[in-house]
């Protein structure tokens, strides 16, 4: 460690002892009351539970925690629950995030030289961290840590008790990024006006409405297909969202010049990059509400899925219609400004197929159907992306119906629709028939 | 045969120097000339068959075996272990009235597609071949779904494993689940642990508790620590399947390190030592040895838990990783890990490991090199998947009223 360097860590352990003592001699948490990021709380309630949060940005974590956690990537985020019901809760970190950092190791990022992390600086990221339970009658604060997060994040919380789960989500602002989900509060903003609204409670009817929808999404001027809208989401959105983030999901950076040159630096080194820009597609005339991606070992490999709301419910339940593709690497395009473009798997079930998968696992998911709408593509006459991507299917868009109430794998149910000859869906009709 | 000039080292997680190097790949997956790649000639898979490990669950059997490098050579004419993928044979006998489903996030939540695959293989301004090479990966993988009385054999393409290859498969029909759990040894890689412990579990003899407070009683005065003086704070209850199901659902698989072989329970080194693999994941790990308990017939595995100093930002070459002192919350922090699994159906905790206070492991003189509220978790585990609201907690030592107690104190007295 350098002179200079050695200097300012005594400063930050220095300035963290007085912290942790002023903490201990006052004991009041005003302190991080007064903070800004407590001023943008996202705030939800299920019966006895009250949860608020907020996710700290690279400024405000550095100053709670003396360290610059957002070099590691590493994100707090600050959690507040009021328990008002009877029985004792269990706040679940790997709900927030499969690869949350427990406290103690976040503190070892910061370790000295010969690896020797400073007792006072663990002491302060133990004091920060969100500590189980939360008996009734009570109130709980602080910090899970979890990757980080730029423009947005979502966040689950999953509370657990004995017999019992409740789940929340929230979509929390991070000052100073922007993202794909152009400023519009998923939740609470509304897209349509109550008259362009249709709640569909008739199974039949429904289906003919989403087989209906146009195949494909388009450029911004409506000219020209691009992906396939092969999938259609039903859900609120706490139960949607918790379920995609329970099984690694995060939102994703929007494209814009910052974001492009880190991702040509991550194509060229293949090192995993959280974030690469996910090109704007337009359906009812906008590009998408929100663009979703769950990276897998670097930049070459990742699932994109876009969502959009539609002016549609079903049985009062919001249903959203998107587009799901796989990306099997990336290459150069001249078909994007940027040059460069995700190369996506030209079997587009199969990506599909893997979402519904996954989904499977994250036990909110209560029902699955295949529509039709998408038209068939062979794979010797495929049909092209607007990055002229080829592509193949058979034609069907995926119909995933989740539920507030957890459902284990052997309970998902099938719509009695379309399916493969001998598929699982026939099947079902055949079961329904009998 | 040799991989196109084309193919993209990288694509499969390898880790390339940035800048000029990959500059230059850029360039070569561009220019790249024609496929060299040709379909394999003939197609045997007797090699494959003969080793399979089978699994039999109500009507539905299963086989799969782990392919060798020569076996990929043989069936796909490129190497693809070379290229960091572990293809699986699997075939699915459904005699069962269900179509089945093969839920392949549940063997590999980062699985390849077959396209996925073949990419890498395809050359520029060569669509025929690289047609040929897609039709060919696409109909030697596994093709969902299972219809009642057919059989269906492919490949499936997941991340690669050492020493045994824990197969979880999930087979989803219409509200019923067919869970199964299969140790493929790897061609080469020869696991004697697995095998020992494998053995050792049908063989011993072991005394059956069916009632709690006495099962209860005996983990109570099961020793402490390991040889080498690591707590042993957990206790699995389940059938080996189970446990290896809900481990593989939560992206664990077994490896070891040198370091392992220095804790020491039961005069044997652990039988089977599971982590996660990858970048950016928890350093936890779960040492495992089979005991002599048995609790209403299920088997009992002693655990021990805890993560490496530094944890994932220690350095990866580290072989001696020292025991985090906090090893409370690495246990309870792989509790909740485990709730994600769907296996798991009860929790409690027991006395066993004896308190040590914070104040004795920060003193230098003392030997202690954790500290913990002395307590092991005892998870039971079940084959029917579970949803998280119906994981029940048991009360034996009332860990959780005490720690209640202590959180209602603390928030009285700001």
């Amino acid at each position: 460690m350098g002179t200079r360097c050695a200097a300012r860590y005594l400063l930050t352990v220095a300035s963290l002892v007085i912290l942790i003592s002023g903490c201990a001699s006052t004991g009041q948490p005003s302190e991080l009351e007064k903070k800004p990021y407590t001023e943008r709380l996202e705030t939800r309630i299920n019966g006895g539970l009250r949860v608020s949060i907020s996710v700290l940005s690279d400024a405000e974590s550095e100053s709670v925690y003396g360290v610059p956690l957002a070099k590691k990537g590493i994100q707090p985020v600050w959690i507040e629950v009021e328990n008002n019901d009877d029985v004792a809760y269990w706040l679940l970190s790997p709900g927030l995030d499969p690869n949350f950092f427990p406290a103690s190791e976040a503190a070892e990022a910061f370790a000295g030289a010969g690896g020797q992390t400073s007792p006072a600086l663990s002491r302060h990221f133990a004091q920060l961290a969100f500590r189980n339970p939360i008996p009734p009658g009570n109130t709980v604060s602080g910090f899970v840590l979890t990757n980080r997060d730029e423009g947005v994040k979502m966040v689950e919380l999953d509370l657990m008790a004995s017999d019992q789960l409740k789940s929340f989500s929230a979509i929390s602002h991070v000052p100073g990024f922007r993202a794909d989900f152009h400023d519009r509060d998923i939740q609470n903003r509304e897209f349509y006006t109550p008259g362009e609204v249709t709640n569909y409670t008739d199974d039949a009817a429904f289906r003919a409405a989403l087989e209906a929808l146009p195949c494909c999404v388009t450029n911004k001027k409506g000219t020209r297909h691009g992906d396939p809208l092969n999938l259609v989401i039903i859900g609120d959105s706490d139960v949607i969202f918790s379920s995609l983030v329970r099984r690694g999901w995060h939102m994703t950076e929007a494209t814009y010049a910052g974001s492009i040159k880190k991702m040509m630096n991550s194509v060229l080194s293949g090192e995993r990059y959280r974030y690469s820009p996910v090109s704007p597609l337009y359906l009812y005339e906008r590009s998408q509400d929100i663009a979703l991606q769950k990276a897998r070992d670097n930049i070459h490999q990742r699932n994109h899925l876009r969502l959009w709301m539609s002016p549609m419910q079903y049985h009062g339940k919001p249903v959203w219609v998107g587009q799901i593709s796989r990306d099997i690497g990336t290459r150069l395009t001249i078909h994007s400004p940027y040059l460069t473009t995700h190369k996506i798997d030209p079997d587009i079930d199969e990506a599909l197929v893997a979402l519904i998968e996954d989904v499977a696992y994250s036990q909110n998911l209560s029902k699955i159907g295949l529509a039709k709408g998408v038209g068939a593509a062979t794979r010797e006459a495929p049909r092209q992306n607007l990055t002229t991507d080829p592509y193949f299917t058979n034609g069907l868009r995926g119909v995933l119906i989740f539920d507030t109430t957890p459902t284990s794998l052997g309970d998902i149910g099938f719509l009695p629709w379309e399916g493969r000859e001998g598929g699982m869906v026939n099947e079902s009709i055949k079961r329904n028939q009998q | 045969m040799r991989l196109p000039a084309a193919a993209p080292i990288t694509l499969f997680g390898g880790r390339q120097a940035p800048g000029i190097k990959g500059a230059i790949i850029i360039v070569l997956l561009y220019l790249g000339g024609c496929a060299t790649w040709q379909a394999p000639e003939t197609l045997d898979d007797s090699a494959l068959r003969t080793r399979a490990v089978s699994e039999t669950v109500m009507d539905v059997t299963l086989s799969a075996s782990v392919l060798s490098s020569e076996d990929s050579q043989q069936l796909f004419a490129t190497d693809l272990n070379g290229n960091g993928v572990q293809p699986v044979w699997i075939e699915v006998q459904n005699n069962s009235t269900h179509t089945l489903w093969l839920l392949r996030a549940g063997t590999d939540p980062n699985y390849y597609s077959p396209l996925e695959v073949a990419w890498p293989l395809h050359a520029r301004f060569d669509k025929k071949g690289n047609d040929e090479i897609d039709e060919y990966f696409d109909s030697r993988s596994f093709e969902n779904p299972v219809p009642p009385g057919v059989t269906h054999s492919g490949i499936l393409f997941t991340n690669p494993h050492r020493g045994t290859h824990v197969l979880n498969v999930d087979l989803l029909g219409q509200q019923t689940f067919f869970p199964f759990t299969l140790f493929l040894p790897i061609p080469g890689e020869f696991d004697e642990r697995v095998a020992i412990a494998m053995r050792r579990q049908s063989t011993t003899s072991y005394t059956n508790y069916q009632d709690a407070d006495t099962f209860r009683a005996a983990l109570e005065q099961l020793p402490c620590c390991t040889s080498g003086g690591d707590p042993v704070n957990l206790v699995l209850v389940g059938e080996i399947d189970d446990l290896g199901a809900a481990f593989v659902r939560r992206g664990y698989r077994a490896l070891y390190i040198e370091n392992d072989d220095r804790q020491q329970l039961f005069e044997r080194p652990p039988d089977i030592v599971v982590r996660k693999s990858g970048d950016g994941v928890t350093a936890n790990w779960m040492r495992m040895w089979a005991s002599t308990l048995r609790y209403q017939d299920q088997p009992v595995v002693l655990a021990q838990t805890g993560r490496p100093i530094g944890g994932r930002f220690a350095l990866a070459s580290s072989n001696k990783p020292q025991l985090h002192p906090d090893i409370d919350e690495s246990r309870d922090l792989l509790i909740q890990d485990l709730v994600y699994s769907g296996g798991l159906a009860q929790l409690g905790f027991v006395g066993g490991v004896g308190t040590v206070p914070e104040t004795l492991s920060e003193n230098a003189d003392s030997n202690s090199r954790y500290h913990t509220d002395g307590l092991r978790a005892v998870l039971f585990f079940v084959t029917r998947p579970l949803a998280i609201s119906d994981i029940e907690f048991l009360d034996w030592v009332p860990v959780l009223q005490q720690l209640e107690a202590e959180a209602t104190e603390k928030n009285t007295d700001k």
